[in-house]
Formats: C-alpha cells, structure tokens, sequence
C-alpha cells in the first residue's frame, strides 16, 4: 500500500485559504504519481474542484486538517475514484463525450452534459416554397386531368354515336400528326433515323390494333354495360391517382432511366379501361377507332406535353389554358352537373391544394444529426 | 453427500419440465444449493432478446458477456430468446447462465412476429418461476422485446431497456420503429445505450427524460482477442476489413478505396472477410483492376476465427454508413491492429484519438486517412495497444455500471395502471388512444391468466448457484 509520510513532501505549501477535498487530493495526487511538473502546476493554480467533493459530501477544509492517517485515507480514496494517470495534463476531470476508459470520475452514467444535442440539426434541408410556384406547376396536373375528361369525352359521344367511324378515324390520323410535329419541334434530335423509327413502331402497332380488334369487340360481350362503366371508371381513377405528373412514362427514345412502378400500374389500368369501354361498340372500324385514339392519348400524350413544358414553360401554360377553356366548353355542352364538378375540381387542384400545403409548411420539422446514415457522394451502378 | 442428493432430486424436476444440456457440468464437480437467503441488493434479472446465441452479434455478444458478469457479481441471471432451429426449451451455458429459447420462429430478419399477447402466458410464469425483479429487454428490432417488456410493465416489473442501434427521422420504417419505441419506453423505469451519440437519438426518438438514459458502452473480452507473439514482418502491409458485404456498411465505398490504394500502395494486400450482397461488387472491382493476388476475398468468417483473420493484419478497416458502436472496432484494437474508420454514429466516441483514423464517409478522405494509417504504423505496438484496450474496456465494468441502473430502477415508485395510462395517453393523438386499449388488454389477459392458472399454482425454481470458479477448485484438487 501507499506510503503516505513518504510520499508528501517536507515543505507543504501553506494555504491559509479554506480547500475543498479534492484540491488536498490534487496536492497530494502528484508526489504520488511522482511528476514534478505537475505538482508545480498546482502550486501555481489554484484549483478549486466541486464536482468531487459534493459526490463525497464532504464539506470545506483547511488542507492542515489532515493529519497523516487522514492522508493516507486520502490517497486511497484517490487510487479507488480517480484514474487521472492517463491524462495527466488536465487536473479537473472533465466530463468527455467519449464511450471509453469505463465510468467518468465524478459523473453518473446517465450524466447530461450542456453538449447534449449539440449536433442536432432542424429542418437543414427544407425549402420555403412559394405561392405561385405551386400553382403553376400545378397546371401540368390539372392539364392532364383535361386531356382525361376529353378522353372521357369521346367515349361517350361515340357510345351514343354522335361520333361516327370516320369522324373518328379522323380525329385519330389528325392527333397522331399533330403530336408527331409537336415532337418532332420540340425535340432538338431530328434525324432520317428517328423519324423511320417513329414511323416504324407507329405502323406496326396500328396494324396489330387492327387485327386485334374484332377479339376486343367480343371481349366482354356476356358483362353488362354497368358493370362495365363501374370498372372503367374506377380504373381511370386509379390511372389518375398513379399517373407520373412530374415525367412520362413512355420516355423518348435514349433515355436510360427506367419508370417506376406505381406510372406503370397506371398506364395498364387506363389501357385496360380502354379496352373495356371499346367492347361496348357496335362495329370493328368503331372498336378500332376508339382503341387508337384511347391509347395514343393515354401512352403519348404525356410525352408530348412534357416535351412542350422542356421546350418552353409559357408554351405548356398557353396550352394547359386552352385545354382547360375547351374541356370546360364540352363538359358544359354535355352536362351541367359534370362541368359543375370538373371546375371545382380544377379550382382545387390549382388553388385550394396550392395554399394548403403553404400553409402546413409551417408544421414542417426535420431532425437530422450524428446518428443519420451517411450518403454516399457518388452514384453506384449496379 | 447431502448437497448431491438434493441437488440430484431438484435435477429430476427439470427434467419434467424441459430439455437440459448438462454436459458442462462434467467439468465442475461440486455444486452448492442455496434456498432463498441471498441478500436482498442482489437482482434477478431476466434478459429477453430475439438476439442470442447461436447467433453472433455486437447484441448477441452483450447480452452473453453481460450476463456472465452478472452471474459473478451473484446477481441472478435468466435469458429468454426465441428458439433457433433445433435448440428449443431450456439450456444451461457456461457459469450456469440459463437460457429459455421459446419455441417460436423467427419470422423477419431473426424476429418473432409481433403477437403483443401471444407472449404474456410463457413470461408470466418464467417471471414468476424464477422470482424475477428486473426485466431488462435488449435491441430496437427485437419483437420479442417489445413485448415481453410491454407485458412485465403491466404485471408490475421494474424494466429496463438497451438500445444497441441508431434510426433516423426520415423514411416510413423508422417513424414506424419510433413510435413503437416510444410506446414502449413510455414506462419503461431506465434506459441504456451503447454511446452518447445513441443516447441523444434515442432520447429524440421516445421522449424519455435524459436523466432516464444512461450510457453504458459494449465492451470486449480481451482474453479472446490477443496480439500475435510474431507479428508478419517484412515491407507488405496488410488491410483487414471484416463486415457484412451490404449497403449500410460500405461496401460500396470499399469498391471505390481499395483501387485507390493499391494504386498509391504497391505493397498493401486487402483481406476481406464476411459474405452479403454487395460482394459481387467486391468480385467485379477485384477483376475490373486485376487485383487477384492483393485482394483476398474470405467469405462469411465465423466468430471463432475472427481473431485469426484480424491477427494477419496491420490495419482494420471499416466503412460503415451507420454505426451506434461498433464493436469490430474494439476487437482489432484488441489484437492490436491500427483502425481506420468512418466518422458516423458513436464511432468517434470509441477509441482515443492516437488508437484510431477517422475520415469522412468518402472515398477520397478514407483514401488519405489510410495514408495516415500506414505512416503512423511504425510506432504502432500490437501489445501496448492491447494492454491499453485492457485498461479501457471490460466487461466487469459494464456489468458494475449496469447494476447501478438496476438499483436505480428498483428504486422507482411503483404506479397503478390509472397513472401509467395517463402516460401512455400523452404519446400522440391516435397512437396514445391505441396504446391505452393495448395496456388494458393486457391487463384484462393478466387477470383471466391469473384466475386461470394462479401464481401461487406456478412452482418456483431453486435457485443454483455454482460455485464461483469451478475451474479453480479443480485445479486445486489435482
């Protein structure tokens, strides 16, 4: 065991000021540890720790209070509760954020230092959106749920035959060149290739809707038209309700992303309800007809409007506009019910939504911190 | 004489009721039975953990070195884990530490399903068996935790819960976690984490009190992870990386480092050790760079020839994305290897600043750390290394430190149901709702459980208590 009497030098400092415990500790502490610089440091410092002697609730005393059992008792104390060999250079222990050298002298496990939290970071990565910005990219949804009450539109004109077969072959031939030259100017690649590719595919897919077309007519003969309308309608809700607004999903050619799921379901579910609702029709060239135009609007139409909103913003808002106008226009003509629930419906998508997500902005609340998982600052290519 | 016949007719008892593997036991040769006179300061403790032997893990590891000490500091120790393959009922391991694998199967990730209820039977009489005053539940992910917590809260247990891993606040899967988390640390007496990084996330996370939350780190069995009395000498230097092959631990920054490296260092070797998804990458870059002869892929490694493995090296290298602690660090550190690491999580908290490089999770930083590494080697000691990670970490002090929290939580005043669903109510609108009508279920199956079949019906098991160090005794006697 320690020797005390050897240990304490001859000379102890004469303090006439009252210590704590723990500064008689840290007089004695480095004669036992035999390093002179430090006992030095002492002298010179007049260190006053707290921590340490509220743990051992010990009050107040003059250093030469101790007599040298009392020193001794001391110096164990020290060798029991204090590892301070390993960092010699502080003499206070201060609480570290660190997870070794087992249980900190003079702290509790469940210590909460002042740097708690310290690393925390609120709401790093929000952005403060404006009013306007949200409402007009908001058009591009609104558009779309045009071109669908149009797709709708038709439908029903041609179930109740005030389209015929060739006014209907006609809007189909007049859609597929007019987005063709809407895609041709939009798109800067323009080449003999593509275009041969373009007129390829689109020859090839109308021939097989045209042989097709006799199996669609029959396809849902023993169902009955109400069913039918319920699960055409509830599939185009579902269309909608997965679209990709912000992309299209049949992407130009060369783009190598591919779509995501959810834009492929939708996709399927508005095929399928053209499907259905092309088995109602009385003639193959009508089931054709409605087949070819249903599905050039549902696959390419988003293509051609999203080419249009690359190409030039104020263009796609002209055309969202007049979209709007027109569809409104029909709806009107058809039925006043329907235009009723198609404005309001516009109205919220472009105003109410638009406010409403400002307005809970305020509720946004980010945490991020040490514990976050790091991101990796390149792509991986599996 | 008369403590082997009693210990021979208590032997028969467990044998109606479960499976034993006693062949430890041949090593011992004495046995002493205490009935019922141990003093009071001395807890009985009930570990649960879908996280257990024979599997291996930073929480695996805990629980088993934690009860080890437990069990020598002559505290009861009782493991309840789920049943792994074969190994179901009851099994003793070393120190007479019993385990209880219930007899369900994992069905996620290592995970019971969640049942809430399903349970509370089989709890309720291990608790009341074994005379059980702290539950201590480990892991976020363990289902069996959750629940088994949440039951021994409604019958009146002090609990106690450590959490081994670190969650964010962003994706659907961890709001989820959280308020599971947050339903059941709303009672829960005290809570553990393995670093103050952990502490701060999981006091966001459930709300608990700071003051509730106490940092206890893992430590390591130094004993097992020894330096090499002959270190491989010459001018190559060799990189060990031991991990998982999977996204969260970086494989995909080793993809990108090890080129980098053998590039600037023609005399490094990699040895990588450990199997997963991302190791097809691994075989890709090995081959895109033609680094057959310096980059050794090991496979999976089992625990036992993990040292093996970290004493062929000089620096252990590990990319983590997210780490709450990172016990693999603690190991090479062990068998005196210099680490390099990723700053994330409670990894700068592990190690001081001269045992260990920390970069930024990027490859260029980890490239230049391991330049650091491989300058500082030369005054680097596998031995004092080691002696330091002697002086830092053990797991004595962690089983210390784990029993001021036991005392802390006995010390909690207990709560009639009315005040704890006060509690829970507070937990959020619906969710506070729900959690209300799951604790009174509870409660509702604990009383028909107790009418059912009544405690008192339950017969406790004596408690044997080996003697300290039977490997001493038997030394002694030869």
């Amino acid at each position: 065991m320690l020797n005390a009497e050897q240990d304490i030098p001859d000379e102890v400092p004469l303090i006439s000021k009252p210590f704590t415990v723990y500064t008689a500790l840290e007089l004695l502490l480095p004669t036992k540890l035999n390093i002179p610089g430090l006992w030095n440091f002492f002298l010179l410092n007049d260190v006053v720790g707290d921590n340490f002697s509220i743990r051992l609730s010990l009050t107040v005393f003059p250093y030469n209070s101790f007599d040298t059992a009392g020193r001794t008792e001391i110096i164990e104390l020290i060798a029991m509760d204090l590892s301070l060999a390993n960092n010699s250079s502080s003499p206070r222990p201060r609480w570290r954020k660190v997870a070794y050298g087992g249980m900190q002298p003079g702290y509790d496990d469940n210590h909460t230092d002042e740097s708690f939290l310290e690393g925390m970071v609120m709401n790093a990565s929000v952005v403060k959106r404006d009013m306007l910005k949200v409402m007009l990219d908001s058009v591009s949804i609104s558009e779309y749920l045009c071109i669908v009450a149009l797709v709708v539109l038709v439908w029903t004109c041609t179930l109740t035959t005030t389209i015929d077969e060739n006014s209907l072959l006609f809007i189909d031939v007049s859609l597929l060149v007019s987005g063709f030259l809407i895609l041709l100017f939009t798109q800067e690649m323009l080449s003999l290739s593509l275009l041969l590719h373009y007129v390829l595919n689109i020859s090839f897919f109308i021939t097989v809707l045209y042989v097709l077309a006799p199996i669609y007519q029959t396809l849902t003969r023993s169902i009955s038209s109400d069913s039918i309308w319920a699960v055409a309608a509830s599939l185009l809700v579902l269309h909608l309700f997965l679209h990709d607004y912000s992309e299209s999903t049949v992407k130009a050619p060369g783009v190598l992303k591919n779509p995501a799921l959810t834009s492929c379901i939708s996709v399927n579910a508005s095929v399928v309800a053209s499907v259905f609702i092309a088995s109602r029709l009385p003639s193959r060239l009508h089931v054709f007809g409605i087949m070819l135009f249903s599905l050039q609007v549902f696959l390419f139409a988003p293509l051609v409007t999203y080419c249009i909103k690359k190409y030039s913003f104020r263009m796609h808002l002209c055309f969202s506009i007049s979209l709007m106008a027109m569809t409104l226009s029909f709806v009107y003509m058809l039925h006043r019910l329907l235009f009723v629930v198609l404005l309001s419906l516009l109205v919220f998508v472009n105003v109410v939504c638009p406010y409403w997500l400002i307005r809970i902005q305020e509720y946004k609340f980010e945490i991020n911190g040490p514990w976050d998982e790091a991101k990796l600052c390149f792509d991986i290519t599996d | 004489m008369y403590y082997h016949s009693s210990f021979l007719l208590n032997f028969t008892t467990f044998f109606n009721t479960a499976t034993i593997s006693f062949s430890f036991l041949v090593a011992c040769n004495r046995y002493v039975i205490m009935m019922d006179d141990s003093p009071p300061q001395k807890h009985r403790v009930l570990m649960v953990s879908d996280f257990y032997y024979p599997n291996f893990g930073g929480v695996e590891n805990h629980v088993y070195y934690l009860s080890q000490c437990l069990l020598k500091l002559g505290h009861k120790v009782v493991v309840v884990t789920h049943a792994y393959g074969k190994r179901s009922g009851v099994r003793y391991m070393t120190g007479g530490l019993k385990v209880y694998y219930v007899p369900w199967r994992p069905f996620f990730n290592q995970s019971t399903f969640p049942t809430l209820y399903g349970v509370l039977p089989i709890i309720r009489t291990i608790l009341i068996r074994e005379r059980i005053t702290v539950v201590h539940g480990h892991q976020t992910f363990s289902t069996l935790c959750h629940d088994a917590l949440l039951n021994a809260r409604i019958m009146g247990y002090k609990v106690v819960f450590t959490d081994h891993s670190l969650h964010g606040f962003g994706d659907v899967g961890s709001i989820h976690m959280n308020k599971v988390m947050q339903f059941t640390l709303a009672d829960v007496s005290q809570a553990i984490c393995v670093s103050h990084t952990s502490k701060e996330n999981t006091v966001l996370r459930s709300g608990l009190a700071p003051e509730k939350v106490f940092v206890i780190p893992n430590a390591v069995d130094t004993a097992m992870f020894k330096p090499s009395l002959d270190r491989p000498s010459g001018s190559e230097i060799v990189i060990v990386i031991i991990s998982r092959l999977v996204y969260r631990k970086g494989a995909d920054l080793l993809v990108e480092v090890i080129p980098e490296v053998c590039r600037l260092h023609p005399n490094v070797r990699f040895i990588i050790g450990g199997d997963g998804p991302k190791r097809v990458r691994l075989e890709e870059m090995r081959e895109k760079h033609s680094l057959f002869d310096r980059v050794d892929l090991l496979g999976a490694v089992p625990h036992t020839q993990v040292r093996s493995v970290l004493i062929s090296g000089h620096i252990f290298l590990t990319c983590s994305l997210t780490e709450a602690f990172c016990m693999a660090i603690l190991e090479a550190a062990s068998c005196g290897l210099l680490t390099v690491s990723t700053r994330v999580g409670g990894v700068p908290e592990v190690l001081p600043d001269d045992m260990v490089v920390l970069a930024e999770p990027d490859p260029g930083d980890i490239v230049q750390a391991i330049q650091t590494a491989i300058s500082m080697l030369p005054k680097i000691d596998p031995q004092v290394m080691h002696d330091r990670m002697r002086e830092l970490y053990n797991w004595h002090d962690v089983a210390k430190r784990t029993e001021i929290v036991y005392d802390r939580a006995l010390k909690c005043p207990n709560q009639s149901l009315l005040e704890c669903l006060s509690r829970y109510l507070s937990c959020g609108a619906w969710a506070g709702k729900l959690f209300c009508l799951v604790m009174i279920l509870s409660f509702l199956f604990w009383h028909l459980l107790e009418l059912w079949q009544p405690a008192d019906d339950i017969e406790e098991v004596p408690d044997v208590i080996f003697s300290k160090n039977c490997d001493e005794d038997t030394s002694q006697k030869s």
